[in-house]
């Protein structure tokens, strides 16, 4: 039995679902959101992160379940959550046809911002978009990082207490992704509760706390630290060979390797805590792999993802 | 519904079409095309038709009845060959599209106050001018011959050339007049349909469509925001159109301004639904594009815009009731040439508010569940 919503808590959810005909896009997800926290949301392409994200901002009625987002149920008073949360999706919705200026003026209209505020906030999201003296420049001549932060700054424009962020950083260069994250702890620093949810598993780690969804389920949740030892019962080996494909035939059919797959330049083998790398090493170098060095590393959140979304195929095919 | 939201929004969008130079010029350069072509092509009458004259009589009558088709300003003479055989390859040739034949002894037999026949031989290529061609002759022919009786003193049961064919023509009645209003009411349509489902199209491509429904902006800020300034777009065109046909195609208006405007708010309101409808549909701008596409022709075709109703075939007839745009002719047709009031437009302008209230009522339910799902 869930325990009952947290009303402290930026966000509480119980039971929320969501069914789009016979599909269940959100199945029954419980967790929370502490305030002032960078909440992780993670899970593959179509697992149901966006639909879920669509409940909490009170864009999307839920089928079923309850969701406390700053106090208040989204389901029954989704327009007074509007006014204290903010939204930025990975399409950066900004009017490409509108200028930088008129965009900031805009969504503070929206928000009812009085003229000194909206003066002060403009200021502050120009100094932070570094897009002083470019105010009058039409959005869509902006490159992609600027436009990200002007997203960001026009998404917080009215200084919400809780922003949802959508896969904010996909298609952005890594040097404007780093960026972009110091501009998110900034504002995790003033208290903003962040809600992100990213495939990009080295943002995972910049998270307070994370939870996994996968097929409308959540299968994981805690801090990073937490992701990583909890949920994996076995020991990760990496293996570093100028031959991954073939190293990697080897592996699958090796009796002591659960899983295998790249991951960057090195292969990833999940195998058990008694098992020993060197002796899968040898074996890799007596099949003809020469150069293949293999050592036990901690589990990446990437690794984690990887062993419960194949659990979890697993336990649906069976 | 918040007005000073709805306000911000209504500059948003007029902010968005100022920086859309192709869409303004299209605004404005659309009413003026269509007017050009409706006004000048299509609803122009049929004039200086290349005619042929055959005269094998030629005696000071057969000249004289010639003459009075060319000065009629329907007919141009642009041969007079010799015989008849003639007459066959210019039609084919194109070089004539009306051939008189008038035969020999022509001024004899009327002299002795016999019938006498007159060929008319017209291009049965093009339906249009052949009936107007024979409708013409007809009329000339018989008002020469009404010229002729009257400068003989006789009475009008008096023999004559033999004009059987009248056709109750009336010069004052040209076809702009019915066109032109029309015009307004199809402008109308088309533009607001295409207008509106390429801005809400255009808006959940880009995705501010969803980035808008995160903030406190409610769905009916949003459907006000977006339709208000649509509909002053479509009032500006259809003003242009109305002036341009008043001014300078010389339309006369007989009607009533306040039954015109109430069947234009009230098609403009099926036209509003229709174009969210379309957005609805449409997944793309060019899907959108289509789609508008997909309405105008049968409303081009079956409301009577273009095409008389009265010969279409039995068949077809019931289908052009399920067209809005065929009331909004009627209105402004009848309202423009006859000066009709409420009371003999009231079946039309009730089939136009029962369109309105039906088209816009389910586009603004799609609409909203739409973005709720």
């Amino acid at each position: 039995m869930p325990s009952a919503p947290v009303t402290t808590a930026a966000i509480s959810v119980r039971g929320l679902t969501k069914r789009f005909g016979s599909f269940t896009a959100v199945d029954g997800i419980d967790f929370d959101v502490a305030r002032g926290e960078i909440f992780g949301f993670l899970g593959p392409n179509g697992a149901g992160k966006t639909t879920a994200i669509r409940m909490l901002t009170g864009t999307l009625a839920a089928s079923g379940g309850t969701a406390l987002v700053l106090g208040d149920d989204v389901g029954v008073e989704p327009e007074k959550v509007k006014r204290r949360i903010g939204y930025m999706s990975q399409k950066f919705a900004l009017f490409e046809d509108m200028t930088v200026d008129e965009n900031l003026r805009f969504y503070a209209g929206v928000y009812d911002l009085d003229p000194e505020r909206f003066a002060a906030q403009r200021a502050y999201v120009l100094e932070m978009a570094d897009l002083v003296g470019r105010e009058n420049e039409l959005t869509r001549n902006l490159s992609v990082g600027w436009k990200q932060r002007l997203a960001l700054g026009a998404a917080t424009i009215h200084e919400p207490e809780l922003l949802f962020l959508d896969e904010p950083t996909s298609g952005v260069d890594p040097v404007a992704r780093r960026h972009f994250w110091d501009l998110l702890y900034e504002l995790a620093g003033r208290g903003v509760t962040l809600f992100v949810t990213t495939h990009y598993m080295d943002e995972a780690s910049h998270c307070n706390r994370l939870a996994f969804i996968y097929r409308g389920r959540l299968i994981a949740e805690g801090s990073p630290q937490v992701i990583r030892t909890k949920y994996m019962g076995e020991r990760i080996v990496e293996i570093e060979t100028d031959a991954p494909g073939k190293a990697l035939t080897l592996l699958e059919a090796d009796p002591e390797v659960h899983e295998a797959y790249l991951s960057g330049a090195t292969l990833h083998a999940v195998v058990s805590q008694d098992a020993s790398a060197e002796e899968l090493a040898g074996r890799l170098r007596t099949a003809g792999i020469n150069d293949a060095r293999a050592y036990c590393i901690d589990p990446s959140i990437e690794d984690v993802f990887v062993h419960l979304v194949g659990k979890q195929r697993e336990g649906d095919a069976s | 519904m918040n007005p000073r939201r709805v306000r911000l929004l209504i500059w948003k969008e007029f902010t968005q079409l100022r920086r859309d130079p192709l869409l303004l010029r299209l605004l404005f350069l659309m009413p003026i095309l269509q007017l050009v072509m409706f006004g000048y092509v299509i609803g122009a009458d049929v004039k200086n038709l290349k005619t042929a004259v055959v005269d094998l009589d030629r005696s000071a009558t057969s000249r004289a009845i010639a003459q009075s088709f060319e000065s009629s300003g329907y007919f141009r003479v642009v041969a007079r060959p010799a015989d008849e055989r003639a007459v066959r390859e210019l039609l084919d040739h194109g070089d004539a599209a009306v051939a008189i034949v008038i035969p020999e002894g022509t001024a004899l037999r009327l002299e002795r106050g016999e019938r006498t026949p007159i060929g008319i031989v017209v291009d049965g290529a093009d339906s249009r001018i052949s009936s107007t061609a024979s409708g013409y002759s007809a009329e000339i022919l018989s008002e020469f011959n009404r010229r002729r009786i009257a400068a003989q003193g006789l009475t009008l049961d008096g023999p004559g050339i033999d004009a059987r064919v009248r056709v109750a023509y009336n010069p004052s009645l040209r076809q702009i007049n019915t066109m032109i209003p029309s015009l307004i009411a199809f402008v109308l349509l088309i533009s607001t349909m295409s207008i509106m489902s390429q801005s809400v199209v255009r808006e959940r491509e880009r995705g501010t469509l969803e980035q808008m429904f995160v903030t406190p902006i409610s769905r009916a800020d949003y459907l006000v925001g977006k339709v208000t300034p649509y509909m002053i777009t479509s009032s500006i065109q259809m003003t242009t159109v109305a002036i341009v046909g008043r001014f300078w195609f010389r339309v006369p208006f007989n009607g009533q301004a306040v039954v015109v405007l109430t069947g234009l708010l009230l098609f403009m309101f099926t036209a509003v639904g229709l174009g969210l409808l379309i957005s609805l549909v449409s997944r793309t701008r060019t899907q959108a594009q289509q789609t508008v596409m997909f309405i105008m022709i049968p409303s081009m075709v079956l409301s009577g815009f273009i095409f008389p109703i009265e010969s279409m075939p039995p068949a077809i007839v019931p289908l052009t009731y399920l067209i809005p745009l065929r009331y909004a002719v009627v209105v402004m047709r009848s309202s423009f040439v006859k000066g009709s009031g409420f009371e003999d437009l009231f079946w039309p302008l009730l089939a136009m508010a029962a369109f309105s209230v039906l088209i816009f009522g389910i586009a603004v339910t799609r609409f909203s569940k739409r973005l709720a799902d």
